[in-house]
């Protein structure tokens, strides 16, 4: 059964970049716009992982952590915080939520790989044959929301 | 003494570089170096992204102001596409703000090291073919020119220590 990821970013360009790191991997590939529609989306989907902004509108990835922690059906997934912003004070107080790691924009893909790997299971998908007909064609990952 | 006392407009400059040459390197697979000679380029339509921070000690903003030709190429590197399937302005304002955020978000983690804490918004973009930024009375105004290969662009962090 594929790993099912949660991104939560305003910005589609990161959740396009975080797409694209884990294309490689058999991923089922869920997406949120901000903490409310993460909230949502992880009662809904129960992902394995949730890959969380820090600054976004409507609700914030702290708010957004705070409240998925008080949820006892929630509360266990693993959430990886990508923030911009690598201060002492920010990194003690996302620590202090109990995230299981957080990665600082700028990152490279590989990075990103290497810490949701230590917490969830990648499975590299196999090599796709050449397609000699539509069918023969992989599917899409699967996305909770369409790309805007 | 005033924590925000001790922190030096050139060394914001200073910062601003490595962080700048940081994030194209990283996120863009690009070059960025100050601009050598330096000289304001003239955009024909630029795209510019904005972030401000706001704190007790200090408030400002950073622009990243880039042709739009080039805010295309960026977009693509960022992306990892061809600079032709970029679908319209939406990527690219999403790419450009979402750099500018880095660059901001970077700027913020350094000065709330140094003391003085503050607080980031969320990305806004202009784009046009004739504006200027002008800065508040007793904003610093500092104006970084990089050059990526063939292309100029522009950083302009406006600060004011409170």
């Amino acid at each position: 059964m594929a790993t099912k990821i949660l991104s939560v970013d305003d910005s589609r360009t990161i959740r396009l970049i975080v797409g694209k790191a884990f294309r490689p991997y058999d991923v089922q590939l869920f997406e949120a716009a901000n903490g409310e529609e993460g909230l949502a989306a992880a009662a809904r989907e129960k992902p394995d992982l949730i890959i969380l902004d820090v600054t976004m509108p409507v609700m914030d990835g702290v708010t957004m952590l705070t409240q998925l922690k008080e949820n006892a059906e929630l509360k266990a997934i693993p959430v990886i915080m990508l923030t911009a912003e690598s201060g002492r004070d920010n990194v003690l107080q996302i620590a202090k939520l109990g995230v299981r790691d957080y990665l600082v924009k700028p990152f490279k893909d590989a990075q990103l790989i290497e810490k949701a790997g230590r917490i969830v299971t990648l499975q590299k998908k196999p090599a796709a044959a050449p397609a000699t007909s539509p069918a023969a064609t992989p599917a899409a990952t699967p996305e909770a929301r369409p790309a805007v | 003494m005033n924590q925000t006392a001790k922190i030096k407009i050139a060394d914001v400059h200073e910062f601003m570089v490595r962080h700048l040459a940081d994030v194209f390197d990283t996120m863009l697979s690009m070059k960025a170096v100050p601009a050598a000679p330096a000289g304001t380029p003239t955009f024909g339509e630029r795209v510019s992204g904005s972030v401000g921070f706001a704190g007790e000690t200090v408030t400002g903003a950073v622009y990243l102001h880039l042709s739009a030709p080039f805010a295309n190429r960026v977009a693509a590197a960022m992306l990892g596409l061809p600079p032709e399937e970029i679908a319209g302005d939406t990527d690219v304002n999403d790419v450009v703000g979402e750099v500018t955020n880095m660059l901001t978000g970077g700027l913020k983690s350094w000065l709330c090291d140094a003391g003085a804490e503050c607080a980031v918004s969320t990305p806004a973009i202009i784009r046009g073919t004739a504006f200027a930024i002008e800065s508040m009375p007793d904003v610093k105004r500092e104006l970084l020119v990089f050059d990526s290969g063939q292309d100029r662009f522009i950083v302009e962090v406006h600060i004011k220590f409170n």
